[in-house]
């Protein structure tokens, strides 16, 4: 059973196309990463999802059938362009955005106020939203998308400017409505956030899928190539090293892409030559490699 | 349509709530008098000091005649002005205290002149000989713009030349008095008799309020929409509401505390009228006829939904208020028109620019409203101007609502004229 499924979905907008031909279905009750470069189509993708526009061709099926206004009761959406009124108390705001979900009055106050003790945002409810901090806004925001218990939600960049206990707590939210078995799709280019909270994942550039399916499997596919070293002294035995395909700095390590058949014990031995090495482990790629890799390889 | 309802009471709350609701409230009716009432106000009750004028004449009889005329016009003025009907102040002249001076001389003329510009005369009336003879009288005051105050002078020096000359064909002082009695013309309307200035008044009141409270809530549909846009909020309501329940929320909100102002002000109105509160209160039972009332409320809710869904166009194209300017005012032309030829119409209600102009649904809400007000015209052309107005409006919702649809999604740069057209073919 699919939340999702969208078939040779195509829009463009004049001559530019944004989505060409896009398939894919995200499971029930799964975290669905979708992926990808700006301006690789992905807004324009959710859009079709929630019929803020429509397909030139192609079906989107929500809830297994063909897209209806009225599903849309049941889909909770956190865009990446954020915004709420700014002169209006938070309570009423989502008061209002719950009442237009379909909600009753009562209800929607109620959830609010549960949400917000949750967030931990509760005494701010008879603020303005112009008064509160960025984060609290990104939390009402996000509350506005979960108060009507929808079972598809849509979450675009809901880390975005958040500091990490803020995300964590946001994150655990998550992962509660993912055990109570409601379909999430994450739209997102932070990949370590993809790799702790994703199932599956379909990555897309210039508007059609370069890389999807079950992010193990994916993963699995470029094998564990990877190695992760932490050192102190010279980093010289990378450059220009027939071993090494390409090398990531981050400061306090270095994951090394290896070349084809190459044996990580040799890397090992000239790390060793030149430095003290801390740490030393053969990995698959994390998705970031795989990400930088792929769409350089469709743009070229 | 839950939807609808749902943004439009959410619009309406949030605006009427606001501060600038309740100041807008009690700021429009203060500009309205300041526009209508105040400045009448001041020129009929500004000059009542009394000012100080010398005649200089060739001759005593003539000088002392002048004199008494022009002393004697403001007694005569005052009797009728307080009675007056419609309770509107005829303009009132000013108390005026003249001297004479016999001294025709080139030098006596210079220093008088002197005198004036030196304020210690207000006006000095050259009545020589020749001059009277010449019927070409100079008056020279520092008020050279008052034309009240120079019709007073104008008016006595009349009467003065006009007793002397029939005085001196040996008429009785009571035979000149019955031979100049002017005649008062009394103006009536095929329906009964009617004061022209409270229906001057009436429709001017009217028409301003109709053209400002259309404007002014047109604008705030605009507004509303820019804000949603600009505060990124349209996304959010757009993966609930279509965006035609959101244009037709906003414009039923905004237009409902329109509507919530104009019957304040009634109700205020109809009050202070009723207990007489306020000067000029006989001039507000005029504006207040329930006929005028029903069609100032069909017209301004025609224009209003006319307006404010070309305003909810020109909010969706653009990102800033700065960019709106342009636009805004194109749409504001029509309205400005119609108040341009108010004054001709209101002189000829009947003329063919007057139907034209009132058929025309862009100029019809304000020009009709001033026809019905003043002439009401044959029922078949406000039917028709009706007739035409939903159905323009019905052609403009269908396409400004393509416009607003594709342009609330739209960032960044102003569309040009083929790129809104281009929306609006866009299925």
């Amino acid at each position: 059973m699919y939340t999702i499924e969208l078939a040779q979905v195509r829009k463009s907008y004049g001559d530019f196309i944004a989505v060409n031909d896009l398939s894919f279905n995200i499971e029930q009750g799964s975290v669905f990463g979708l992926l990808g470069p700006n301006g690789a189509g992905k807004t324009s993708t959710i859009r079709m999802m929630i019929g803020i526009t429509a397909p030139d061709s192609g079906e989107v099926r929500v809830f297994g059938r063909p897209f209806e206004r009225k599903c849309l009761e049941n889909v909770g959406y956190l865009p990446e362009e954020r915004g709420l009124y700014k002169k209006m108390k938070m309570l009423d705001q989502l008061v209002f955005l719950g009442e237009l979900h379909g909600m009753t009055a009562p209800a929607a106050r109620q959830q609010s106020i549960e949400w917000c003790e949750r967030l931990e945002i509760s005494e701010k409810l008879a603020s303005k939203v112009e008064e509160l901090s960025k984060g609290m806004q990104q939390k009402i925001q996000f509350i506005a998308a979960l108060l009507h218990d929808p079972d598809f939600i849509i979450m675009d960049e809901p880390f975005a400017g958040l500091d990490p206990v803020n995300s964590d707590l946001l994150k655990n939210v998550l992962l509660d409505l993912k055990k109570k078995g409601k379909t999430i799709l994450f739209s997102t280019h932070r990949m370590d956030q993809v790799e702790k909270l994703c199932e599956s994942i379909c990555l897309i550039n210039r508007g059609t899928s370069v890389l999807q399916g079950n992010l193990k499997q994916v993963k699995a596919q470029y094998g564990k190539n990877t190695v992760q070293i932490q050192y102190e002294g010279n980093g010289n035995f990378l450059q220009n090293n027939p071993l090494v395909q390409s090398f990531r700095d981050y400061g306090n390590h270095v994951d090394v892409q290896l070349a084809k058949d190459a044996d990580p014990q040799q890397l090992l031995r000239a790390a060793m030559e030149h430095s003290r090495v801390y740490k030393f482990e053969l990995m698959e790629p994390p998705l970031e490699q795989i990400f930088i890799d792929v769409v350089g390889k469709t743009d070229a | 349509m839950r939807n609808i309802f749902l943004i439009a009471k959410r619009e309406y709350l949030e605006r009427v709530r606001t501060k600038s609701f309740i100041v807008m409230t009690f700021l429009i009716p203060a500009l309205m008098l300041g526009v209508t009432v105040l400045p009448t106000y001041l020129m009929t009750h500004g000059s009542s000091e009394a000012k100080h004028i010398t005649v200089v004449a060739s001759d005593k009889k003539t000088a002392d005649l002048i004199q008494q005329e022009l002393s004697k016009a403001r007694e005569e003025e005052k009797q009728p002005a307080a009675e007056s009907p419609d309770g509107l102040d005829r303009p009132q002249s000013a108390n005026l205290s003249v001297d004479v001076d016999l001294d025709t001389s080139d030098k006596e003329h210079a220093t008088l002149v002197e005198k004036v510009q030196q304020k210690q005369l207000d006006g000095v009336v050259f009545a020589t000989k020749e001059a009277l003879a010449a019927r070409k009288v100079a008056f020279v005051t520092r008020d050279v713009s008052s034309f009240i105050g120079n019709a007073q002078v104008k008016a006595g020096i009349n009467r003065a030349v006009h007793l002397d000359l029939l005085k001196s064909k040996g008429l009785s002082e009571e035979e000149i008095n019955n031979a100049l009695q002017s005649v008062d013309l009394e103006t009536q309307s095929p329906s009964g008799a009617v004061n022209p200035m409270r229906m001057f008044f009436t429709a001017f009141t009217m028409v301003m309020v109709l053209y400002m409270v259309v404007l002014l809530y047109g604008i705030n549909v605009m507004r509303a929409i820019l804000d949603e846009k600009t505060s990124r909020i349209m996304e959010v309501m757009l993966s609930i509401a279509r965006a035609k329940e959101m244009m037709a929320g906003k414009i039923l909100g905004v237009g409902s505390v329109a509507l919530t102002q104009i019957l304040i002000w009634t109700v205020v109105a109809g009050v202070l009228s009723s207990t007489a509160l306020i000067a000029g209160a006989g001039m507000l039972k005029g504006i207040l006829s329930p006929t005028l009332l029903i069609y100032f409320a069909v017209y301004f809710l025609l224009g209003f939904a006319l307006y404010s869904t070309m305003y909810a166009a020109v909010g969706a194209m653009v990102n800033s208020e700065q960019e709106a300017q342009q636009l805004q005012f194109l749409v504001m032309m029509p309205m400005i028109l119609s108040i341009v030829l108010m004054g001709s119409i209101l002189q000829a209600p009947g003329s063919s620019i007057a139907v034209w102009a009132s058929l025309f649904p862009f100029t019809s809400p304000l020009i009709m409203l001033v026809r019905v007000a003043v002439q009401p015209p044959p029922a078949w052309q406000i039917e028709v101007s009706i007739g035409l107005m939903v159905a323009t409006i019905y052609g403009m919702v269908l396409l400004c609502s393509r416009i607003y649809r594709v342009g609330i999604l739209m960032y960044g740069k102003k569309p040009t004229l083929p790129e809104i057209m281009k929306w609006i073919r866009y299925a």
